[in-house]
């Protein structure tokens, strides 16, 4: 067990780190898939679900062009908001993660150090 | 490079760490562990005790030790050197020893699950290994080295149990000749291999999250209510796995597909190629590459959805064709709108003609794939395509057409290996490698519909029915075969069949006189049938019989039928003499539906049987050319282009051609062998018959006419089978010698062989015995003897 814990120790500020690293980016990448972030920036002002009547034609009264436009307008704006607060979710979410995957890595060596910050405020006698 | 096994290696030690605590009871305890140090701890802190922080502190140790053993323990990768403890899988990490008798080594690989597979897919079995475990070399080493080329040769990351089962066997001295009894071969383990490796990459690939979008990947496409209403979206069923395996050319053909739709143009491909090639799965494949979001394909293919659209419900759906025409515009309006659905018509000559499941909306589709503003798929087997074009050669041209082509062997196993972990979950069973490759060769030979690699496909799912204590074995797929087309394909095995096939003749002589030639001719194409080693392209046999009437050729082939072909009835019989015009070609392959007695339609139905062509010289010329291709390779196809197969049939043509010659010349003394040669050189000089329908039998047999000790045998027969008739009643008849020897006097005409035989028993011993029934003299259990007086007083 003692033999394991120290490989454990050795394997943490080896290889580990950059596992954690690569572990860090699979996440943030699969939260950027989940929340279609290319996608939702690529398509922002398009049509919501496509919810629009057909479009007018050349001959098509100017009532019905008209019609059309605010139609199609109203599906784009339906689109650009429902697309913007999934943007705005997600990008906090990715920043907050990035953020907090960050402070982890740059704390990553400090972490088994953790049991030793512990014993000294037992013995500073810090309480709550 | 090291060729034995180093126990110091790291890599072992970490095998043996891994095996300690990558188990679910030491993470639940670690968990348990930090939990508890986290609650006791600020449990601690909230009672104004600062011994928490350390409680706290410490519980860091059991979630570092979780994250440890979930990454570091979680593969061991390979060394970085040759060596063989650098190349060895984990399992076999922990179940090697440095030294280890043959004895031991034998049954490493059972322990192993690479090794379980293969022994399981090929039927090795455990006690085979301990067998060959005595004359393996005493040293591992050359096993080893065995194994680290083995793993080259087969393109394995480590080396796995499997590769040191294949191992094992290559170091026995004769091994070749020990794989032989299983009917394998070295390089069907290697396929063996191959098989765990990549049953194991689709593990490892489902393992991974699969990218797919995400939530907001469809916001700007449109709703289709009425298209998911009639149609099936194949875009669901990806899931994110390893994507299937085709064809090297269907690889090709979705690429194809991928640059018609990205480019402008004409939108649609119309994939034509014959059911079972392979065609819907690759529009399953190209499907699950759109959704694929790390795929590199054009952002306007990107999440496009495939929809399969089902005909029968939408025809179900609807209460005429104006319906069906109203509600196929809206599902293109929907296509339209939405922009983001590829329609695919599977069967698509149903959307192209009138009748029972089909729509004709050729009027309706032609335009919208001329503008190419819809992406459509079509699938159809070349023959569709041909009437289609016929029938509307505008709407053939507006297709951008890919041919598909059948898979070939190699390619068929591959695509069987990446299929069969359904069909066993589906069917609850396992198959071995053997019981594939034999699906492949049966199917190939029986399934004539469909194509390479579903014939092989649907012929492993029958054979499910047939399983072995749930192992699907090569001989679970013959029985499969035998059971559905009523043929013989297993080698004769038992001792009753090989018993049979060996006496043959004397089984034939049962029932029949003399005619030693033709008899031991079709004897020996049913043994050579019987122990596999007949021509499988070509008929079990094919057979001439000249010669006089009566003296035993239809006799002959009934005879066959009865004692080989399970049955008299087992017989198709065509009397050529119904054949005597050109025109008369059709009927010989007319569709079974217009003409169930028609040559194709009857094999179709019984395969396995005896095709007798009575009378063969009175046939049409050109119904003898069309029977050259039977007898050459054993196909004839119908009149709708099925390919029908003779090759579970023995063709026996009779003739009474040169019946004359061959009686003149046995009377005058000579023997059939003498003037055989001479006599068929008659035949074609004559032109009775052409020299190449004639080359084309296996033999041609002359059959001579009886004398009169033959018409002895001949009555004997025909007396036991009056005897047969007579079992039910219990009652025998016996002819003295002298009453037998009155019948052949009476019933003896060289011209007409036994027939006349048959009428004279009918005549006399038949009507003795019906009056002596009838007038109560033969009672049950008696025996008539029938006399010379008797027979005069008739």
């Amino acid at each position: 067990m003692v033999m394991a814990i120290a490989e454990m120790f050795l394997w943490w500020y080896a290889h580990g780190w950059s596992v954690f690293i690569q572990k860090i980016k699979i996440g943030l990448t699969n939260i950027t898939d989940f929340f279609s972030m290319s996608d939702l920036i690529r398509t922002l002002f398009q049509p919501f679900r496509q919810i629009s009547a057909d479009s007018a034609t050349i001959d098509s009264s100017i009532d019905l062009k008209f019609h059309m436009f605010i139609d199609r307008l109203v599906s784009r704006i339906v689109g650009f908001c429902s697309r913007l607060i999934l943007l705005v979710a997600g990008t906090i979410i990715i920043i907050v993660g990035g953020l907090f995957s960050l402070v982890l890595i740059i704390l990553w060596p400090f972490i088994p150090l953790i049991p030793i910050v512990g014993i000294i405020l037992t013995i500073i006698g810090v309480t709550l | 490079m090291n060729t034995t096994f180093d126990p110091k290696n790291p890599r072992v030690h970490q095998a043996h760490e891994k095996r300690i605590f990558n188990h679910p009871p030491v993470i639940i305890l670690n968990v348990f562990l930090f939990s508890a140090l986290l609650i006791g701890g600020i449990a601690l802190l909230i009672f104004k005790m600062s011994i928490g922080w350390t409680l706290i502190g410490f519980s860091i140790l059991p979630l570092m030790l979780i994250f440890w053993i979930k990454n570091a323990l979680a593969e061991i990768p390979l060394g970085k050197s040759d060596d063989f403890t650098d190349l060895l899988s984990e399992d076999l990490l922990l179940n090697l020893k440095a030294q280890l008798t043959p004895a031991e080594l034998v049954k490493v690989p059972a322990k192993t699950h690479s090794g379980m597979f293969l022994m399981a897919r090929f039927g090795l079995t455990i006690p085979f290994f301990d067998q060959i475990a005595s004359y393996l070399p005493t040293s591992t080493e050359p096993i080893y080295a065995s194994a680290i080329k083995i793993r080259d040769r087969t393109n394995s990351k480590a080396i796995t149990g499997a590769v040191l089962a294949v191992a094992i066997i290559e170091n026995l001295p004769r091994f070749e000749q020990v794989l032989s009894h299983s009917k394998l071969t070295i390089a069907d383990l290697d396929q063996g291999i191959i098989w765990f490796n990549h049953l194991n990459g689709i593990v490892r690939g489902n393992k991974k999250h699969p990218h797919t979008g995400g939530v907001a990947r469809d916001f700007a496409f449109g709703f289709t209510p009425t298209l998911q209403r009639f149609a099936i979206n194949l875009s669901t069923r990806y899931t994110g796995s390893a994507n299937k395996i085709l064809q090297a050319e269907n690889t090709e053909i979705i690429n194809k597909i991928i640059d018609i739709f990205s480019h402008p143009g004409r939108q649609n491909v119309a994939l034509i190629g014959p059911y079972g090639s392979g065609r819907s799965s690759l529009v399953q494949a190209f499907a699950e590459t759109l959704m694929n979001a790390d795929t590199k394909i054009p952002t306007n293919l990107k999440y496009r959805q495939i929809y399969s659209l089902d005909a029968p419900s939408l025809i179900s759906a609807t209460k005429n064709p104006s319906e069906i025409e109203y509600l196929m515009i809206r599902i293109f309006n929907e296509i339209y709108s939405a922009k983001n659905i590829i329609l695919c018509l599977d069967n698509a000559h149903l959307f192209f003609e009138e009748g029972p499941g089909s729509v004709d909306i050729s009027n309706l589709l032609t335009p919208i794939l001329e503008a190419g503003r819809i992406r459509i798929i079509m699938i159809m087997d070349d023959q569709k395509f041909l009437e289609i074009s016929a029938k509307n050669s505008a709407l053939a041209n507006s297709l951008n057409r890919i041919v598909v082509h059948p898979a070939d062997r190699e390619e068929t196993l591959k695509i069987l290996m990446d299929r069969i972990p359904i069909l066993e979950h589906q069917k609850g069973v396992v198959y071995t490698y053997r019981a594939l490759t034999e699906a492949y060769r049966l199917s190939e030979q029986y399934i004539h519909d469909v194509e390479m690699p579903g014939k092989a496909k649907l012929l492993l799912e029958s054979a499910a029915s047939f399983a072995d204590r749930g192992l699907v074995t090569a001989d679970s797929v013959q029985t499969a075969v035998e059971k559905s087309y009523g043929v013989k394909v297993k080698v004769a095995d038992q001792a009753e069949d090989k018993d049979k096939l060996l006496n043959l003749e004397q089984l034939i002589h049962d029932r029949m006189i003399d005619q030693e030639e033709a008899v031991s001719a079709v004897a020996n194409a049913l043994r050579r049938a019987g122990a596999g080693v007949r021509n499988q392209s070509r008929p079990i046999g094919t057979f001439l019989f000249l010669g006089p009437t009566g003296v035993g050729k239809t006799e002959l082939a009934k005879t066959l039928s009865e004692v080989y072909f399970n049955g008299e009835n087992n017989i198709i019989r065509l009397d050529m003499n119904e054949f005597v015009s050109a025109d008369d070609v059709n009927r010989l392959i007319r569709d079974g539906a217009t003409d169930p007695l028609s040559l194709t339609a009857q094999v179709m139905k019984q395969p396995f049987a005896v095709v007798l062509l009575d009378e063969i010289e009175k046939a049409h010329p050109s119904v003898l050319t069309t029977l050259l291709q039977v007898l050459d390779e054993g196909i004839l196809r119908d009149e709708k282009n099925r390919e029908v197969s003779f090759r579970d049939t023995i063709i026996i043509a009779t003739s009474n051609a040169g019946a004359n010659e061959i009686r003149e010349k046995i009377t005058a003394g000579e023997q059939i062998n003498n003037f055989k040669e001479s006599f068929i050189e008659q035949l074609i000089t004559s032109n009775q018959f052409k020299p190449e329908f004639l080359n084309r039998f296996d033999e041609v047999c002359l059959f001579k006419p009886l004398s009169k000790e033959d018409l002895l045998g001949v009555l004997d027969l025909i007396i036991a089978s009056t005897n047969k008739t007579l079992e039910p009643q219990k009652i025998s008849v016996q002819l003295t010698p002298e009453a037998k020897q009155l019948l052949i006097n009476k019933g003896y005409d060289p011209k007409m062989g036994a027939r006349p035989m048959r009428r004279i028993v009918q005549k006399t011993v038949e009507n003795i015995v019906a009056a002596s029934i009838l007038s109560g003299t033969a009672q049950p259990g008696s025996t008539l003897i029938i006399t010379e007086n008797e027979i005069n007083s008739i």
